[in-house]
């Protein structure tokens, strides 16, 4: 009996393996990696993975069913990186989808690098990310250094040259802090007022506001993730700071939370992004009613436009590639989507302008989307409203 | 199950009658071949989760010294493993020092720093100090966020792979000799440091620091060598984790939650047992890697466990073994005495 039973075992060991191993075959493997920590994070997660469900209904790829893995790795590099080192290994996947973090989208590249597997970033803005000369990396949004030139342009021309900074600690936002110091002296040879370095989710910025009100500065560039930045824009009007000062946000200024939590305050702010719900193009406009019927998303933010748009990429590329789903085709079909995304040219979807890639390694072919979109908030609150005020299409080196 | 481990510490223990180092180069042999057995056998991921757990192995066995042994409070060990892991990084970047130089001064450094954390333990007890260490763990997390030469929000970045003349470690397989060496040699230098007289001074300070002293224990001087010992470890963890590949370093890595996880991993294997805090090393790591699909209940499985294994397995699960492998010898001399009789 104890004979039979081994033997019965080892049998179903040999099915599990096989059929393991047949599953593996035939299907493309996507795995994701993503800030889940937040109501937002979470949301445009789940589209990701409504969207790539509804290719798979509509008849996948090719005929090719997608399985899709995501993962949290809470915006912390160690656990991104394990994310990546499990879904490259152990779940063999054809492409990387991530970070939405720059910390860790930074260490993802070298591992991606390394292991010959494709990887396209849907929100990560630090500009290095793309200067690493990775082979495999693409980036959909627009680099941190489009949205400093952008945002320094408008400051010059529109608003004044004393401008004092609010610096989270937080890699974006320190990024987007030190390109628009570096693009304010370039442009205008105008150096910061003040600047003060906070916390990522300081709490308190009366001090500073109160030397900010002193110093009778033009504009105040707040840098820092949504929670923060709201706080920081509330009590810059607590600190007596009116109106006429002129209120800069950085990237995360368009996340909805800035707005729900500010109110008021955040009327007039200003920002580079990728995507406004003011938008009046019909693809915009459907998709604002999709994002708002789907997860109750008031205004979606550039945040979920830019994971529409690079599932769309996505599709196209794995359309165009050329590719065996093979045990033993894996290198080959991730150099394949590789190749497959560099030829994207010209794509029109939610962003303010078209995101073509190219095969160089360099950030020149690698920053997909060059067109930021200067938008400012008209109405703050839970149905708060934003307009456009420019769109605006950067040289292709520009920041480099 | 019970009688396997049994029978293991009754072979492990035979060896050591032979030389104490015996069974630990046996069971450095025996693990040699474990990356091939998890790469061929399961998959190469495995080797780097192996990695990771023998990174916490260090971190946890470091903090068993100075919260099991001498029964200080601490939460600012994750300070510590930052403090080791920047400076062998900065070291290796800013002045080309091989990862054999900048991991030991690295070491040294931190336990400089394990002086400061421990300093306040001299006069604290309990809560207040495990809010006096947290306040300087988070202190050094923050000081590394705010200052653009430690790598501020961007992080540290192309930090070398360690490497022996043409050889780099820069696979998980390499890697794996490596921090698995330094996780059996640790191992083993903690039970050393316990049956040493310094390790009865630390659990005299455990059990009562007054009659401690009363027997002439220098109480001060040995809660903060019981600092420094387990700063020393982090100080190894934070090096090794610094280089080890992609070499990435950010001071997201060493926030509240990684301490916290740390004390669970202590609390799961048992505060003052050594395997247990190996084995909470390792089935924390495992579980959290097992849970990685559940994200979203992973905070709740984390808390539910902690919360479970304080009330049912005070001792934890190296407690529970250690009781039960106890009773199992009692009973077996038990029934010797009844068989002679």
């Amino acid at each position: 009996m104890k004979k039979g039973n081994k033997i019965i075992s080892i049998f179903v060991l040999a099915g599990m393996i096989l059929s393991a191993a047949s599953a593996l075959a035939g299907e493309i493997r996507i795995g994701i990696t993503m800030r889940m920590v937040s109501e937002n994070g979470q949301k445009y997660g789940q589209m990701v993975m409504d969207e790539i469900d509804l290719i798979n209904q509509a008849g996948g790829i090719n005929g090719n069913q997608i399985k899709a893995t995501l993962m949290n790795d809470e915006c912390k590099s160690d656990k991104g990186v394990a994310n990546a080192n499990k879904l490259i290994f152990q779940n063999k996947i054809h492409l990387l989808i991530g970070s939405t973090c720059s910390s860790v989208s930074l260490p993802i590249v070298d591992v991606t690098a390394k292991a010959e597997v494709p990887q396209i970033i849907p929100h990560s803005t630090n500009g290095k990310i793309t200067q690493k000369g990775s082979a495999w990396v693409f980036r959909v949004p627009v680099s941190g250094r489009y949205y400093a030139g952008v945002n320094a342009k408008y400051v010059g021309e529109n608003i004044g040259m004393k401008i004092a900074y609010i610096c989270a600690a937080d890699a974006a936002s320190q990024n987007d802090c030190d390109a628009m110091q570096k693009q304010m002296r370039m442009q205008h040879g105008a150096e910061p007022v003040y600047v003060a370095q906070v916390q990522e989710k300081e709490v308190d910025f009366r001090t500073h506001m109160q030397k900010i009100k002193s110093a009778g500065v033009d504009g105040i560039m707040v840098a820092a993730l949504a929670e923060t930045m709201a706080r920081a824009l509330v009590q810059s009007y607590e600190a007596g700071i009116g109106p006429d000062v002129r209120r800069i946000g950085s990237s995360s200024a368009s996340n909805a939370p800035v707005p729900k939590i500010a109110g008021d305050a955040v009327k007039g702010v200003f920002y580079a992004a990728a995507y406004s719900d003011a938008d009046t193009r019909p693809v915009a406009r459907l998709f604002n009613e999709m994002v708002r019927k789907r997860y109750g998303i008031h205004a979606p933010d550039h945040d979920f436009s830019q994971a529409y748009d690079l599932i769309r990429i996505v599709e196209i590329a794995l359309n165009n590639a050329k590719v065996s789903l093979t045990s033993s085709s894996l290198k080959a079909d991730r150099a394949a989507i590789r190749d497959a995304i560099a030829g994207i040219r010209n794509y029109q979807g939610l962003a303010s302008g078209p995101i073509s890639f190219c095969s160089d390694p360099s950030p020149v072919c690698r920053d997909g989307n060059k067109t930021p979109v200067l938008i400012a908030y008209t109405k703050g609150g839970e149905q708060y409203e934003t307009e456009i005020l420019a769109r605006v299409t950067m040289p292709i080196d520009f920041g480099l | 199950m019970i009688g396997f481990f049994t029978g293991v510490e009754a072979f492990f223990t035979g060896l050591s009658r032979i030389h104490r180092l015996l069974p630990w180069i046996l069971a450095y042999l025996l693990l040699l071949p474990l990356p091939f057995l998890l790469k061929f056998g399961i998959s190469e991921y495995y080797v780097d989760l192996a990695n990771r757990a023998c990174l916490f192995i260090l971190l946890s066995v470091g903090l068993n010294i100075v919260k099991g042994f001498c029964g200080q409070v601490t939460v600012g060990h994750i300070g510590l493993y930052a403090i080791g892991a920047v400076t062998s990084a900065l070291l290796a970047i800013n002045y080309q020092l091989p990862f054999w130089v900048s991991a030991p001064i690295a070491i040294l450094i931190t336990g400089l720093a394990g002086i400061i954390v421990g300093l306040p333990s001299v006069r604290l007890e309990g809560a207040y100090l495990a809010l006096a260490t947290l306040g300087l763990g988070e202190s050094v997390r923050i000081m590394i966020a705010v200052t653009p030469a430690f790598g501020s929000s961007t992080g540290i970045m192309m930090i070398p792979e360690p490497k022996i003349g043409e050889f780099i470690f820069n696979s998980f397989e390499s890697y794996y000799y490596l921090v698995m060496t330094c996780a059996i040699i640790g191992i083993y230098l903690s039970f050393a440091i316990l049956r040493s007289s310094t390790g009865r001074a630390f659990q005299a300070i455990r059990e009562d620091a007054i009659a401690a002293s009363v027997a002439g224990i220098n109480v001060p001087f040995y809660k903060l060598l019981a600092f420094v010992i387990s700063a020393l470890y982090a100080g190894l963890a934070g090096a090794l984790f610094a280089h080890m590949p992609p070499g990435y370093l950010h001071h997201n890595n060493f926030t509240i939650i990684e301490m916290v996880t740390l004390l669970l991993m202590v609390v799961l294997g048992g505060i003052g047992n050594i395997w247990g805090g190996v084995i909470g090393a390792i089935v924390v790591t495992v579980i959290y890697d097992q849970t990685k699909d559940y994200y979203f209940y992973q905070p709740l499985i984390f808390g539910i466990i902690m919360v479970v294994m304080v009330v049912f397995m005070p001792h934890g699960i190296g407690g529970v073994v250690k009781q039960a492998m106890i009773k199992r010898k009692f009973i077996e001399n038990q029934e010797e005495s009844r068989g002679s009789a």
